[in-house]
């Protein structure tokens, strides 16, 4: 299964690991992320897990996104690195409908811009959640976002 | 005058008698984890059978005298949470169960959360657990019961501090 | 008015707990077919994931335990085995026994449970109470091993706490003699039932196509003829050495998704059975670093409700650097959306309890906004449940 996928993301692919016996890798550029996505979705390799974004800190300065695909025991994660004040990644919504609840979550909760998302409304936040704050960032601190009703 | 009087207070009485032998509550997630509400619909079904103390678990906060409260409050469920409290008829009363509506429990800490459930609304009885045993919650509300048939007022009423009513955990296997 | 009549929008939510956050759904109807669906998450929202990376390691497990009382096991078990794998130590086999062991029966508490409130949103409260009260029998027994009827903690790092006796092994056989018996009753039930047929067959159909595009997991897909299964796919714990039977089903309807997680009760019951004659001698635990070496693992453990995604990353400290749960509903709230669009208003119950998004016990609120006619009207969750009771009166 993992040879099969190497295969199809050959194309774009810029480094490759395997962390674990059944887990590979990729790491690609922000902009083939679209077309490497519809590559395995073609293919009919597997089924996105999760996206997770990882924010590497203020000093690395940049956000990592991970595209997890499972297919039985087999796990593809594309990686894909954006700088930390202009995050920034394409959607995928086109080839993998359901990303879009990931992809909400990741512009609320690490404020990455999500070009051509079908929906941008917030998913887990509150709504008088303050603008341009991104709790699941490495230096959000409990401060930026004060609680509201403190005088009931 | 004096007729009028022993009338108001038989009056009182049939309301109380009434209230202490059938409180309608109204059960409202706030951000628990699910546990807690588990064990309250578990109290409904056979084994703990709540209902043979008169307490009816229904839908809408227009008709319910109890609020029963789990989970730490979260601040989107914040609001919904003061609506219905203040959607239900006066004299209500809320009973918070679980350590989460207690002080916020395990959560405490987390961005999203401002505590237990007294730091919103006016608390009558606290069951701490995690979550209570199905006795322990049904212990609560017999608790709160027979204050009310003691003439107790509902936290909300009596002015400033609130005495919370503390209920032992039963003894958990 | 003109002639472009703008649609209903029905909002159902906020409150209804589900594995992580309860759902706010909005639906847009007309007349009484719904046309559009959206989701909005957040009511129980707690910021579980940055909690927990301002905890120790330890600390973490009994956070992430409380991401669902119901699943509560699950969890646990793939955070520790994530950890365990980041830290190069593997448990002790007893232990993944035992894990295993709670799993299923946290399995069989979870899918009564389910069948009950199912039941309950069918208008069928005499199944609700059935199942409710044999699943006390599933209670006594984690009870009786953990010490907790509900957020067991029976999981440690590196480990289990708890052992199982004899008698603690008698105990659950008894108790399986009797659900198995139970069981068959309600597979006769969800097959045979009239009522439960009307609500039940052909509503919410998912194809296969649907069921392998969007994703879905768990009991939603195996009704759909996708026959995903972790447990299967990427053994862990015990199922290394316990081959797991898949149930599936082709149909994709609810009547599919309630018959799966019967006949899955049976297989569960058989596994137990297994895992209890075959328990292995030896430790419960290994030790286990304070601080964990750097790395990410992936940890993927099959829940109650479908597959349970953990991401979790180190940097070297006692603390977690990241942690990312996918909870299996999400991925099935994605298919509500799609599924209940062209369907009839009263079916939206149904259809939301056949995923079982743990639709347990709250009231909520749904309002009915006529932007046409500037009418605005609430409805409670309980009128949506009887409005669908009384459509198939
Ligand atoms: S007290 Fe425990 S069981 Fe109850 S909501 Fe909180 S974490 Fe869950």
């Amino acid at each position: 299964m993992l040879k099969a996928a190497a295969r199809l993301l050959q194309r774009w692919t810029q480094a490759t690991v395997t962390p674990e016996p059944e887990r590979l890798d990729v790491t690609l550029d922000a902009a083939d992320l679209v077309p490497a996505v519809a590559a395995l979705q073609e293919a009919r390799w597997g089924y996105l897990a999760a996206i997770t974004g990882v924010d590497l800190g203020p000093e690395a300065g940049e956000i990592e996104l991970l595209y997890h695909f499972c297919a039985g025991a087999a796990v593809v994660t594309l990686r894909v690195r954006t700088p930390r004040n202009q995050a920034f990644v394409p959607s995928i919504c086109d080839s993998v409908p359901s990303a879009s609840f990931y992809e909400r979550e990741l512009m609320e909760m690490l404020g990455v811009t999500v070009a051509n998302t079908p929906n941008t409304d917030r998913l887990f936040l509150p709504d008088d959640w303050p603008q341009e704050v991104y709790p699941l960032r490495k230096d959000f601190r409990l401060e930026d976002a004060p609680l509201p009703g403190s005088d009931t | 005058m004096e007729f009028n009087k022993t009338w108001q207070d038989m009056l009182e009485q049939l309301k109380t008698w009434a209230r202490v032998n059938s409180p309608w509550a109204i059960h409202f997630n706030s951000g628990s984890c699910n546990g807690c509400d588990i064990e309250i619909l578990a109290t409904l079904t056979p084994r703990y059978d709540m209902e043979r103390f008169g307490l009816k678990l229904q839908g809408s906060p227009r008709h319910a005298d109890v609020l029963i409260c789990t989970g730490p409050v979260t601040r989107q469920a914040r609001d919904r949470l003061i609506r219905i409290y203040e959607q239900m008829p006066d004299p209500k009363f809320v009973i918070a169960v679980g350590s989460c509506a207690l002080s916020g429990g395990a959560f405490q800490g987390c961005y999203n959360i401002l505590g237990g459930i007294d730091q919103v609304l006016p608390v009558d009885v606290y069951v701490p657990g995690c979550p209570p045993r199905p006795e322990a919650i049904i212990d609560g509300v017999v608790k709160l019961l027979e204050q009310l048939k003691a003439g107790y007022q509902p936290a909300a009423r009596r002015s400033g501090v609130l005495r919370p009513v503390p209920v032992p955990v039963t003894d958990a296997g | 008015m003109t002639a472009e009549r703008e649609p209903f929008r029905i909002p159902i939510g906020p409150q209804h707990p589900s594995l992580k956050e309860p759902g706010h759904f909005e639906f847009s109807v007309d007349g009484e077919i719904v046309t559009q669906a959206s989701l909005r998450l957040g009511y129980v929202h707690r910021g579980i994931e940055k909690g927990a990376e301002q905890r120790s390691w330890v600390q973490a497990l009994y956070l992430l335990e409380r991401v669902c009382g119901i699943c509560s096991h699950v969890h646990a078990t793939a955070y520790c085995l994530g950890v365990e794998k980041l830290a190069g130590v593997e448990a002790p086999p007893r232990a993944q026994a035992i894990r295993s062991l709670v799993a299923e029966l946290e399995r069989i508490h979870s899918h009564l449970l389910w069948l009950g409130v199912a039941a309950h949103e069918a208008g069928f409260d005499m199944l609700f109470m059935h199942s409710w009260r044999d699943r006390e029998t599933v209670m006594n027994l984690l009870e009786g091993i953990t010490g907790n009827r509900v957020n067991y903690s029976a999981n440690l790092l590196g480990g289990v706490k708890c052992d199982i006796d004899q008698r603690l092994a008698d105990a659950i056989r008894a108790g399986l003699d009797y659900l198995e018996e139970r069981t068959q009753h309600y597979l006769d039930v969800v097959l045979n039932d009239a009522l439960f047929l009307r609500r039940t067959r052909g509503i919410g159909v998912m194809s296969r196509e649907d069921a392998e595009r969007l994703g879905v997991v768990g009991p939603t897909a195996r009704a759909s003829g996708v026959a995903r299964d972790v447990r299967v796919d990427a053994p862990y714990a015990a199922y290394r050495t316990l081959p797991v039977q898949i149930v599936t089903e082709m149909a994709g309807d609810l009547q599919a998704r309630f018959i799966v997680r019967v006949r899955e009760l049976f297989e569960t019951y058989r596994l137990i059975r297994t895992l209890l004659d075959t328990l292995p001698e030896g430790e419960l635990t290994v030790r286990i670093p304070r601080r964990i070496p750097p790395g990410e693992a992936i940890s993927r453990v099959e829940a109650p409700r479908g597959e349970l995604f953990y991401y979790l990353k180190s940097n070297g400290s006692d603390q977690p650097e990241r942690i990312k749960i996918r909870t299996p509903t999400l991925p099935n709230f994605a298919s509500v959306l799609v599924l209940t669009v062209g369907r009839q208003l009263a079916d939206v119950p149904m259809i939301l309890a056949g995923i079982d998004p743990c639709f347990s016990c709250n009231d909520r609120m749904v309002a009915i906004h006529d932007t046409g006619e500037g009418r605005d009207r609430r409805w409670t969750w309980e009128q949506l449940r009887q409005h669908g009771i009384e459509v198939y009166r």
